[in-house]
């Protein structure tokens, strides 16, 4: 993703290789301020959009991307990434990186403040950064800090507008990092008033404004008349047209739709799939398909029987998951074959997007050559008395939804042809995250998602256990040091041929060896009323953006 | 009573007083021994659940599973007391609880009883508009209807079984499609007021009206054959005035009983429909709350709706002696 920006790259004074230029992206956004087109603009303006959103966070502010969604409305980035992959400018201007990979200088777009007055400049950024990476349980940001803490080594302010970044080791994907949402930068003045403030009135410099939290109903977020620090990747420069946005929650399907179709909402999040071709009919569909990893099976290579190689090809190829993810989700989710990473990833390496088809002879034939021969009285294949029993957990109702849960049914019907006997075993949500049933001894599969933008996610889920602390994102437990190896070297490799060639490699591996099964992705889809125009889907995270939006007149 | 009444003498102040204040005083400690039955189970099953609640309460933040470093999982245990001896604990949250004080949520670190307060009008408003609307409705199916064989009366009391049995989510996600989606009568979402209250508490209604109807229906039955019916019918009294003015208010005390159990039940499932029609509320509460296991707002949703389930109770032993004299003599 470098490349592309290193075409336009021009010298700077300091560091040289790769100063990143925003010239065009300024021009660009200039023009659209001072053409003519002023007069379009004003017609834009007005009205107020009524959202329904799915799921209602607990705190405005927190790692989860149900929260991260609102985040992008209030809060900037210090850079932003286009759907091809590009770097490109937001509140930095403009960056340059050392020689040595190791020494970021961003420079800060001036006269950028937060909504309560706060200067937004680089000490402000300093302060983000410190909370970010503190030891502090009520400061730190859990996920960021996941990616880029072993990495940071010092991130200071030498002048007013001006970041520096040292880090100890080279990491090629920190800027794409960097433009997350949970890498929003908030108001000093507002963090300094505890977790409770920062959850219910988040202060940042984003096109909206968090005005009101009314629990169990909406969320009030009014425009910020003196917005100036949009991304680039934004259709306009300024503040937003619209005055404002009532973000409900409408966790029932048949509400959130209902409320469209009656016209109490402006737009919706995720259109339920019995809705999914009725709704192209009547409304505006956009849909992405967001990068990272997509659900996918993993399976414990940790015991048996799974850690038998053969035994997991032939779980791969014993069941028609292309056929039951288009039954289940009724065509309005892709298939994802290549569970290493989502398809949408720019790295998916397409040469897996066919891998493990339907194949019963073929896992058949696999499970007799690993020994499993005799068959029970209900036909369910064993070996040394041992049944072939996979139970597969999951955390229904959040991180896999009801039509998720079909797919994994008729994987389960259809395994049991082969003779494998598949125990579906959900488990509630807070159990799940306070640990239950994630021990190694209690599951043979599960599945799961990790949404990111790019191929950074493969460290996430693939770093081999160390010191004792067990990686609880790698549940295939699978963890061969080449792996490893080829992921660590990607992700300090700037050349990006050489760096895509590893990731490929990297994920030759996962798939090969059947240490997980792709299912399919997690998308987000936004249905709006036909008069509502330009609302845009962010990438890859897949935050909805109301920033551009406006109501035709 | 009846030894009041054999005394010639009036009863003196200190009578009145001990009369007044012993049923009070023993429903008054009934009522916080149930209160803190209910505290202390809570407590226990929030604390005996599988899994380490600092990594829970770390995880839920970050949105994600990791495996925190005991470093980490010292400073939540620390934060939150989790590090002390389970019975000190315990007696931490007893003390909080006598002082009014509920903690405050993990996710929102705001305090639960502001949260609660926050969400017990919309679901008071929805448990007794559901309430009031199952009794109308099943008042007016029962009273032309009950001791009547006809075709219609049976396909009535047919209907209450039917009614009686159907789940709330199931009524509401019809009458919403129905009503609020195809028909345009009412709007989809909620809201707060009167036109947005009516979709779901009619979808609690029908179930509780048909319950209702079914237990007044067989006492109205038995009433109809009484000797003062009869004679009320001798008197010349329309159908309708006997069956209104006479048997109902005699019918309806079964159903007054029911009552105090059904506010229970409209609280549980306003869990399910504050969910399904979008209404804020402490259903919709308890659920997240569950969901997310934020154990101060799990307890203090449930010692608030056992505190409501009391008062209810109270209100329907107090209801019973108007409604019915005899009980009051007795």
């Amino acid at each position: 993703m470098m490349s592309l920006s290193s075409n336009r790259a021009e010298p700077s004074p300091g560091y040289g290789r790769r100063s990143i230029s925003a010239g065009l992206f300024a021009a660009a956004a200039l023009c659209s301020i001072i053409t003519p087109a002023a007069a379009a603009e004003d017609d834009k303006r007005g009205g107020i959009i009524r959202y329904g959103h799915y799921q209602e966070p607990p705190c405005l502010y927190a790692g989860w991307v149900q929260a991260g969604y609102i985040q992008r409305q209030y809060a900037d980035n210090l850079v932003a990434r286009t759907h091809d992959g590009q770097i490109v400018p937001w509140l930095a201007t403009d960056w340059s990186i050392s020689e040595d990979n190791l020494t970021y200088v961003f420079k800060i777009k001036p006269g950028v403040t937060f909504h309560d007055g706060t200067v937004l400049d680089a000490k402000a950024i300093v302060t983000n950064f410190e909370r970010w990476l503190s030891n502090d349980p009520d400061k730190v940001n859990r996920n960021g800090k996941l990616y880029i803490g072993e990495y940071i080594r010092s991130v200071t302010a030498p002048e007013p507008l001006t970041l520096k970044i040292e880090l100890a080791r080279p990491y090629q994907p920190f800027l794409t990092v960097l433009s997350t949402y949970f890498f929003g930068i908030l108001s000093p003045t507002a963090l300094e008033r505890g977790p409770k403030e920062l959850c219910e009135h988040p202060v940042g410099s984003g096109p909206f404004a968090v005005e009101t939290w009314n629990h169990g109903q909406n969320v009030i977020l009014k425009r910020n008349p003196n917005y100036n620090s949009a991304p680039a990747t934004a259709k306009h420069q300024g503040p937003a047209y619209v005055d404002g946005i009532v973000w409900k929650f409408l966790k029932d399907s048949t509400v959130r739709y209902g409320s469209l179709v009656a016209g109490e909402s402006d737009a919706i999040y995720d259109i339920p799939a019995v809705d999914w071709a009725d709704a192209q009919k009547r409304f505006k569909v956009i849909q992405d398909i967001t990068g990272g990893t997509p659900t996918r099976l993993q399976l414990n290579t940790a015991r048996p029987p799974f850690d038998d190689v053969r035994v997991r090809r032939a779980f791969a190829y014993v069941a028609e998951r292309r056929k039951a993810v288009e039954v289940s989700f009724q065509g309005s989710i892709p298939f994802n074959a290549n569970g290493a990473l989502s398809i949408s990833t720019p790295e998916h390496l397409k040469d897996l997007a066919d891998s493990y088809p339907y194949d019963p002879d073929r896992a058949n034939r696999l499970l007799d050559d690993a020994g499993w021969t005799a068959r029970s009285r209900d036909g369910i294949r064993t070996k040394d008395g041992k049944r072939l029993t996979v139970r597969l957990l999951y955390a229904g109702g959040s991180l896999i939804t009801p039509d998720g849960v079909s797919v994994l049914q008729i994987l389960q019907d259809q395994a049991r042809s082969a003779g494998f006997d598949i125990v579906l075993k959900p488990i509630p949500q807070a159990d799940w995250f306070a640990g239950k049933g994630r021990g190694i001894d209690d599951y043979e599969a599960q599945p799961a998602y990790w949404v990111a933008s790019s191929a950074e996610i493969l460290k996430i889920s693939w770093r081999p256990d160390q010191n004792g602390v067990i990686n609880a994102n790698n549940a295939s437990r699978f963890q061969p040091p080449e792996l490893w190896t080829l992921i660590e070297e990607a992700d300090r490799t700037f050349d990006d041929k050489v760096r895509l060639r590893l990731y490929e490699d990297a994920q030759r591996v996962i798939v090969d060896n059947a240490a997980v099964v792709g299912l399919f992705p997690l998308t987000v889809s936004i249905a709006s009323q036909p008069k509502l125009k330009d609302i845009w889907i962010s990438s890859r995270v897949s935050e909805p953006v109301f920033h551009d939006a406006y109501f035709e007149k | 009573m009846s030894a009041a009444g054999r005394s010639a003498l009036a009863p003196g102040p200190v009578v009145i007083w001990r009369r007044w204040l012993g049923p009070t005083v023993r429903r008054l400690l009934g009522a916080i021994a149930v209160f803190w039955a209910v505290a202390s189970f809570t407590f226990c099953i929030q604390a005996l659940l599988p899994g380490d609640r600092a990594e829970l309460i770390l995880n839920v933040a970050a949105g994600t599973f990791t495996q925190p470093t005991a470093a980490e999982l010292a400073k939540v245990n620390a934060k939150y007391g989790f590090d002390a001896p389970l019975v000190v604990q315990y007696l931490r949250y007893l003390g909080g609880l006598v002082q009014g004080d509920l903690g405050a949520s993990y996710q929102s670190h705001r305090p639960v009883l502001h949260i609660i307060a926050e969400q017990v009008p919309p679901t008071i408003g929805l448990t007794l508009s559901a309430l009031l609307l199952g009794w109308i409705i099943a008042i007016v199916l029962t009273v032309p209807t009950a001791g009547r064989h006809d075709p219609l009366s049976r396909a009535v009391a047919s209907f209450q079984v039917a009614a009686a049995v159907a789940p709330p989510y199931w009524i509401g996600s019809i009458l919403l499609v129905v009503l609020a989606v195809k028909l345009r009568l009412v709007p989809v979402e909620g809201g707060s007021g009167l036109s947005g209250v009516a979709l779901p508490a009619l979808a609690l209604a029908i179930p509780l009206s048909g319950f209702i109807g079914q237990v007044i229906r067989e006492e109205f039955a038995r009433v109809l054959d009484q000797p003062f019916v009869i004679s009320a019918r001798m008197r010349g009294m329309s159908d309708l005035g006997v069956r209104l003015l006479h048997v109902l208010r005699h019918a309806v005390l079964p159903g007054i009983t029911l009552s105090g159990w059904a506010l229970g039940a409209l609280f549980s499932g306003a869990a399910v429909i504050e969910t399904v029609f979008a209404r804020p509320g402490l259903g919709g509460l308890l659920v997240a709350a569950t969901s997310a296991r934020d154990v101060p707002l799990v307890t203090g949703i449930i010692v608030a709706s056992a505190g409501m389930y009391i008062i209810a109770n109270l209100l329907v032993d107090i209801a019973y002696p108007i409604i019915d004299p005899r009980i009051k003599a007795s």
